[in-house]
């Protein structure tokens, strides 16, 4: 039984910092920080042979974190201009779900303590439960305990058919994705206005992931390892990157598929998503790193925004987590595989992030096999490492069948 | 195919209203100086491919890109810029509290980059310019450095061998200005000439392709913050980006600049990377340098034997290794800036690249022969050759031989040629210390 955990805290990096005593079976303590409310960091600390951390080495991690970000807010607050008053366009937020009823409330009772709520901020707000092939009807049967929430039914299995059907469905300017397992920050819209109003330009979104609970191995083991994180910083994307000669080929800088928004017209115009990837086993994954990159190469603006933020629930067993790894590696490498052949300019762009991209895991499993801190145990390094040598060869081309005998049973 | 490398440089005053950042053809992209209170204080970069940028995303970009510096102003620790150290460094970290309990931050800010009250009638510095040959340089640099300041006491052109009655002229015009003949060539030997004209107690320099900012003498004042700081150095910033060579001089040979945020280079600094050889160079530029009379009586004076004109460069920061080694600090006050002119062609720089390394390695026999720092010669044995061949090795990793790289050549040549000093870097300097003399007004 695994049962070592991380307690999480929030702390106010305003208010005096708490010392902190261990209980029996943690192994130490993640700690999420803000500041008048929003995200401004976040540090995972061991507990090592201690049974307490005193208030003082709470308040040096604390500084250490988040002092240099705290003097950049206030330096924002003090040179203005104040937070945009115009509201967006009307939003829609879809989640595509399968099976997971009780995952699915929560994400729902989130998005409906959203503060500040969804009419100060945006012309409309709709929310959309997309139904992905399910097996019975517990998913329709919570959808019904919210009304005002639109369900749809998508019988064809796989994410971004589901995804395809939102951007269809969907009424909003402005599409929203959240995962089925995530809990939203309760300013996630607010953070999504703030993109969007510093960035007109903008068409694509992402924000940032923090970890839901860490109380098993294989979440904390994920969470050591970056996690889904991108930092605190907001981030400006264009069609270039100062010293990155890989973008935006390498799509996982955007951000995580489990929360990220988009101009619905970009998305039609560019043809929704490529219902061949993150289609569920076999290939559960990559549509979002597809769909990033396709909307960065469109030449329009990408923006991560730390304050667009939600809370995730990793994988708790390390079964799941190790799968997870395989097809991290099996999806990147069908991600680059079709874009290699899908878009000739940039093939020697992605030429380069294969060469990386190998080299980073040999980098990987040779932390790994030294031991180092927070590196993964090999065999997952060698299972993600393995999913990508498989999904160069054919991969794609073995789901583009795939969903065409799905297509043609449903039709 | 010639690929497009200019930059476009764009100067962003935070007290006004911004603007966004736009495209502009022919450049590769933008750099964006952002200024407050007429002090620098950020940077960006933006490639051509990431603009334009609108306003409100150059305003949520800013704060990040002005943090550094203004923590440096207002908070010191764990803002400091950064010493060239090398080895594990003791990590500064910020304090959170202090962050917290400043009531506001753009008030104080304001205060730590108020300009120093303006001397008395006939104080001020000297500033020594020496030139050679370049009128319509000098000129621009005259015309930067306006009458009315009362931190400038006065300015002495030291004619290093141009046609005297221009330089005689520009210097006609100008209220403050004094004309001194120096025949003998070498920008050293310009330089002691014009210490021995001045009669104030700091004594800045700066050379004739560069023009200060309006804020220059006072800000190189304020420098002298304690009397154990001998030498203030400036930022140097490019006046332009237009042409390959000038490019290449500063984002990839890392230009005159040393950041943003001040550095105090003191006796430990100089006892903590003895035994590498002092990363003197990383002081700053001669063309934006002051120093204290007092500090020749104590080191002594240029030696003649090294800079532009004789060994290729390097006094200035000779000089800065006597200082520190006799334990006098110098620092490094980026609020004190001056435009250069980058040279323009690539030949310029070719030359200027040959010149750096010869003067770099003579600098060093000289060093290691006065003051016996083996360092000197580990940093001439090891470190340099370590360096180049890293530099091959890039170079024919990435199988490119372009910018940075086609100078490797020219530089590896230089250096050589700068162990020639082998010859005389033993013997004494016999420059005499220049003392103030009663010159005609």
């Amino acid at each position: 039984m695994d049962d070592v955990s991380y307690r999480m805290l929030e702390l106010d990096v305003e208010a005096p910092p708490p010392s902190i005593e261990f209980r029996d079976g943690e192994a130490g303590i993640a700690l999420i920080l803000r500041r008048k409310r929003r995200p401004v960091g976040f540090l995972l600390q061991d507990r090592g042979s201690r049974s307490r951390i005193g208030a003082e080495e709470v308040a040096r991690l604390v500084s250490r974190e988040a002092a240099a970000r705290v003097l950049q807010d206030r330096l924002r607050e003090e040179l203005g201009p104040g937070p945009s008053r115009t509201p967006m366009p009307p939003v829609s937020v879809a989640i595509c779900t399968r099976n997971r009823p009780e995952q699915l409330r929560r994400c729902l009772d989130s998005l409906r303590a959203l503060d500040p709520p969804p009419e100060a901020l945006a012309a409309g707000f709709e929310i959309l439960v997309i139904d992905n092939a399910p097996p019975d009807d517990a998913t329709r049967r919570i959808v019904e305990g919210f009304p005002g929430i639109r369900y749809v039914l998508e019988p064809k299995p796989g994410l971004n058919f589901a995804r395809n059907r939102a951007l269809r469905e969907a009424r909003g300017d402005i599409l929203a994705f959240v995962d089925d397992d995530v809990v939203v920050d309760h300013g996630w819209l607010g953070g999504l206005h703030a993109a969007w109003s510093e960035n007109p330009d903008a068409r694509g979104f992402t924000g940032l992931v923090l970890p839901y609970t860490l109380s098993s191995r294989a979440q904390i083991l994920f969470e050591q390892r970056g996690g889904f994180r991108r930092g605190f910083d907001r981030i400006r994307y264009r069609q270039a990157q100062l010293d990155n000669a890989l973008f935006p080929c390498s799509a996982g800088i955007f951000g995580a598929g489990a929360n990220m928004a988009f101009d619905r017209a970009t998305l039609l115009a560019i043809g929704g998503f490529d219902e061949a990837l993150d289609t569920g086993p076999p290939l559960p994954g990559g549509g979002d790193l597809d769909i990033f990159y396709r909307v960065a190469r469109t030449g329009h603006t990408f923006v991560y925004e730390p304050q667009f933020a939600v809370f995730h629930e990793h994988r708790r067993d390390l079964a799941g987590l190790q799968r997870q790894y395989w097809t991290w590696g099996l999806a990147h490498a069908a991600f680059v595989m079709k874009s290699y052949a899908a878009d000739p300019p940039y093939r020697p762009h992605f030429r380069r992030l294969i060469a990386w991209w190998f080299k980073d895991q040999l980098r990987h499993l040779a932390r790994s096999l030294l031991g180092r801190p927070n590196a993964l145990p090999p065999r997952m390094v060698v299972v993600e490492l393995l999913g990508g040598v498989v999904g160069l060869f054919g991969e794609y081309g073995r789901s583009l069948q795939r969903i065409e005998r799905i297509r043609k049973a449903h039709t | 195919m010639t690929a497009v490398t200019a930059w476009r440089i764009q100067h962003i005053d935070l007290g006004a209203e911004l603007p966004g950042l736009e495209r502009s053809p022919g450049h590769a992209g933008l750099t964006a100086v952002l200024w407050l209170h007429g002090v620098p204080l950020g940077r960006l970069d933006y490639l051509d491919a990431e603009l334009p940028v609108p306003a409100s995303a150059l305003a949520a970009a800013i704060p990040r890109a002005i943090a550094p510096a203004v923590g440096d102003r207002l908070f010191g620790r764990g803002f400091e810029g950064a010493l060239p150290l090398r080895g594990p460094v003791p990590p500064s970290e910020p304090d959170l509290g202090a962050i917290l309990s400043m009531p506001d931050l753009l008030g104080p800010l304001k205060d730590a980059l108020a300009l120093p009250p303006a001397p008395t009638e006939g104080q001020g510095l000297s500033v020594i310019i020496c030139t050679r040959d370049r009128p319509e340089h000098l000129a621009r640099c005259l015309d930067s450095l306006e009458p009315g300041q009362p931190w400038i006491g006065e300015i002495i052109v030291v004619d290093n061998g141009s046609r005297p009655e221009a330089v005689r002229a520009l210097v006609a015009n100008h209220p403050k200005a004094r004309y001194v003949a120096e025949p003998r060539p070498g920008l050293s030997i310009a330089r002691n000439t014009g210490i021995r004209q001045a009669r104030h107690e700091i004594l800045a320099f700066t050379d004739d392709d560069v023009q200060v900012h309006p804020d220059w003498a006072a800000r190189i004042l304020a420098g002298f913050s304690t009397p154990e700081t001998m030498c203030v150095t400036g930022l140097v910033l490019p006046t332009e980006l237009e042409t390959e060579a000038q490019v290449v001089f500063e984002r990839e040979l890392g230009g005159f600049g040393q950041g943003l945020q001040r550095i105090c280079f003191d006796a430990a600094f100089f006892a903590r990377m003895l035994r590498y050889g002092v990363p003197v160079w990383r002081i700053g530029a001669g063309a934006n340098m002051a120093i204290r009379r007092s500090a020749l009586e104590r080191v002594g004076a240029f030696d003649e034997r090294l800079g532009a004109g004789a060994a290729g460069c390097s006094e200035d920061s000779e000089f800065w290794y006597r200082l520190l080694a006799a334990g006098w600090t110098c620092r490094y006050e980026p609020a004190a800036v001056v435009f250069h002119e980058h040279r323009r062609e690539w030949q310029e720089l070719r030359r200027q690249m040959h010149d750096y390394m010869r003067g770099h390695v003579a600098a060093l026999l000289v060093q290691y022969a006065q003051h016996r720092h083996a360092g000197n010669l580990r940093r001439l044995a090891l470190s340099i050759p370590h360096h180049y061949a890293m530099l091959l090795a890039r170079a024919a990793f990435q199988r490119r031989f372009s910018g940075r790289f086609r100078l490797i050549g020219t530089e590896v040549l230089g250096a050589l040629s700068g162990l020639g000093a082998i010859r005389w870097a033993g013997r004494k300097d016999r420059t005499p210390l220049p003392r103030p003399e009663e010159a005609a007004p």
